[in-house]
């Protein structure tokens, strides 16, 4: 067994293509990393520049027809799951691996109740459970959850309860088979902000308590600097960087993840400073260009940025980037 | 049984139009009527006592002359029984229903010729046909008739059309592709033609009628079921059952079908009048049921052709018109209640 096939997830060049009036466009192309057991990996990067798709991609829940993984390999504990037949994924999916999304309101089935949403998932991947046992697992899972009163929550329609309520019901869905890694597909972008604190406080403390890995997917850093161990940077389809947290906000070493930092308003710039911004668009997917895709709005692009795509190149053990004048030099954490 | 507060007030909110309401009110009152009309409209006493015995003839066996003292073998004529009771005053009597009459027996008199006018003192409260059977009774019996054959018609083109749009719509694809254009072809088949060409080549019965129409109307709920699900199956909530691991049919079957009940329910009461349109109208042209069955279309043709005799197409058009009138108010009633844009206005 190699390494890739040994660790806990570990991706290994995932092409995940989708077909468009303009062809075939790529929206995720050749990226690799590994998540480790008990681990936070963080995957940050504007919309659409394909984190959901890769989250998506390691359940291989795509849209079909249009959507398909090219190249790439999955591995998770030892298993490769884009060669699993669909009933084994099934049995991975909600059972071994858990995702929630952005929008806990449109997540939930509008017309049945709290209750059975929550049970429905044991239903599904322990079929002999009793009714009992479920309806009382039911009511443990809201419980640690921080639902307040699950008896009464147990017979709601998602309407009748508040967005920070759902997004804990969908964890506790999500939690519900005790996974060994949940994928968080920006969970707390639809909420407000003290809510979010609390949700992120809730998936940090249910972490610790049973071990599970988490994929945390968000355009916010503020919510990346609260929760990741370890980040990746993700700019049009590819990844840019990759850093321990803490190296990411001190050090960041690419010009995006540079960008990016510093047009975070900061407590300490003067009053009434204009916000720093990244100037230009994202090259659109069917129209990108050889070389570095960042080029067009790099402020320190040299020439051979135009034509070369540059190479991976690892900084420290635990930090590398994606970036011509990085190559060859080695920065200090 | 809880019933939640979101039903409850489509319920609430049906039980206010008004019009709906009181259809519903009477069009299942009709419907418990014509399922218990033997007790109402029947040659059959309710009651017999005979020899300080009590006879309940209304429903089981048939009861011979003999056993009341007649001199035949067949089943004794009530009616006759009843005068005889009268006219030799004794202990023993019998109640008859309101109308004594079935809708199959031909009244027939000396130096008359039906159809007759509707009289109070022979108890034809609408007359009878042109061969002498009582009009009210063969309309209620005929209701039954329509109303039941109508409702499995229902659960028949319903469950093929919503398991089938289900499907279409869940799969899309080529399997979508296919069915559409099988729909696209079987909806310009005239089923009536069709219908025709088959009762005449063998007499049909309730069960072979409507199975051929079934057979072509299953394609207008498959096509919205087909809608509705497409729509459905985009919603996040799909997804994220998917990333639950759930399989294909329990998302259809415990998902996206609730999800679609409104529109069901929306379109099945004009399904239902609709049914009994298309029976009476095959009734009417003859090649609906088969002969002596109570059929509203059989009356109607009878009227049609015996204009003189008013009372036979009067009752016949005013109860279609009573009945269709109903179902639709409540069809009407239950779109308007199950309309999620009324819950809330703007002021």
């Amino acid at each position: 067994m190699t390494q890739a096939e040994n660790s806990f997830l570990s991706i290994r060049n995932l092409v995940t293509a989708f077909d468009t009036e303009q062809g075939s466009l790529r929206a995720v192309e050749d990226i690799s990393f590994s998540v480790e057991r008990g681990r936070t990996l963080g995957i940050v990067g504007e919309s659409g520049c394909g984190k959901s798709v890769t989250a998506l991609s390691i359940i291989r829940l795509l849209p079909r027809p249009a959507g398909r993984i090219e190249g790439g390999k999955i591995w998770f504990q030892g298993t490769d799951i884009l060669t699993l037949p669909p009933e084994r994924l099934n049995e991975i999916r909600g059972n071994r691996i858990s995702m929630i999304f952005q929008e806990p309101l449109t997540s939930l089935n509008p017309v049945q109740r709290i209750g059975a949403q929550i049970g429905e998932v044991m239903g599904i991947h322990f079929p002999r459970m009793t009714k009992e046992a479920i309806g009382n697992a039911s009511l443990e899972l809201m419980e640690k959850v921080g639902i307040p009163d699950p008896k009464r929550c147990v017979a709601a329609y998602p309407h009748q309860i508040s967005g920070g309520m759902r997004q804990r019901v969908m964890i506790a869905i999500a939690l519900a088979c005790k996974p060994d890694l949940l994928i968080a597909d920006e969970p707390t972008t639809a909420l407000d902000v003290t809510i979010q604190a609390q949700i992120l406080e809730l998936m940090k403390d249910l972490q610790k308590k049973t071990g599970m890995a988490i994929l945390f997917i968000t355009h916010d850093l503020g919510v990346i600097a609260e929760v990741a161990d370890q980040v990746i940077v993700m700019y049009a389809g590819k990844i840019v960087e990759e850093a321990s947290v803490e190296t990411l906000f001190k050090n960041p070493a690419h010009p995006y993840t540079q960008g990016l930092l510093s047009s975070i308003p900061r407590l300490d710039s003067p009053r009434k400073a204009p916000l720093t911004i990244i100037p230009g668009m994202v090259p659109s997917l069917s129209d990108m260009p050889a070389g570095c895709r960042f080029q067009n709005r790099c402020p320190v692009k040299i020439e051979c940025c135009k034509t070369i795509p540059p190479q991976m190149t690892a900084l420290s053990e635990t930090h590398s980037a994606v970036c011509h004048l990085l190559t060859g030099r080695k920065i200090s954490p | 049984m809880k019933i939640d507060p979101a039903t409850l007030k489509k319920i609430k909110r049906f039980q206010s139009i008004k019009r709906g309401y009181y259809s519903l009110i009477a069009i299942s009152l009709f419907i418990v009527l014509s399922l218990f009309a033997e007790l109402f409209i029947n040659s059959r006493a309710l009651l017999v006592r005979y020899d300080g015995r009590y006879y309940f003839p209304t429903y089981g066996e048939m009861i011979p002359g003999r056993v009341f003292g007649f001199d035949y073998d067949y089943e004794t004529n009530y009616r006759e029984l009843q005068k005889r009771f009268r006219e030799a005053p004794s202990d023993d009597w019998a109640l008859m229903p309101l109308v004594p009459y079935n809708p199959y027996e031909n009244d027939l008199r000396q130096d008359d010729y039906p159809p007759f006018p509707p009289s109070f003192t022979e108890k034809h409260f609408l007359g009878t046909d042109t061969i002498g059977r009582d009009i009210l009774s063969r309309l209620l019996y005929g209701f039954r008739t329509a109303i039941l054959f109508s409702l499995a018609l229902l659960f028949a083109t319903y469950g093929v059309g919503i398991s089938l749009g289900c499907l279409m719509g869940y799969l899309g694809g080529r399997f979508d592709l296919v069915f559409q254009r099988v729909i696209e072809i079987w909806t310009n088949v005239p089923v009536l033609y069709v219908i025709i060409i088959i009762s005449s080549i063998l007499v049909p019965n309730a069960m072979i009628l409507l199975l051929i129409m079934a057979f072509f109307g299953w394609t207008s709920i498959t096509w919205i079921m087909r809608t509705a699900t497409y729509k459905e199956k985009t919603r996040e909530y799909v997804l994220a059952l998917k990333a639950l691991g759930a399989s294909d049919a329990r998302i259809i079957f415990k998902h996206i079908l609730p999800n679609t009940l409104s529109i069901i329910v929306t379109f099945a009461p004009f399904a239902l009048s609709s049914g009994i349109v298309a029976l009476t109208s095959l009734d009417y042209l003859g090649f609906g049921l088969p002969a002596p069955t109570p059929s509203w279309g059989e009356l109607l043709q009878q009227g049609w052709s015996n204009m003189d005799a008013w009372w036979i197409a009067s009752a016949v058009i005013s109860a279609m018109i009573l009945t269709l009138l109903t179902v639709t108010f409540v069809g009407e009633a239950v779109r308007e209640a199950f309309d999620p844009k009324l819950f809330t206005t703007y002021e």
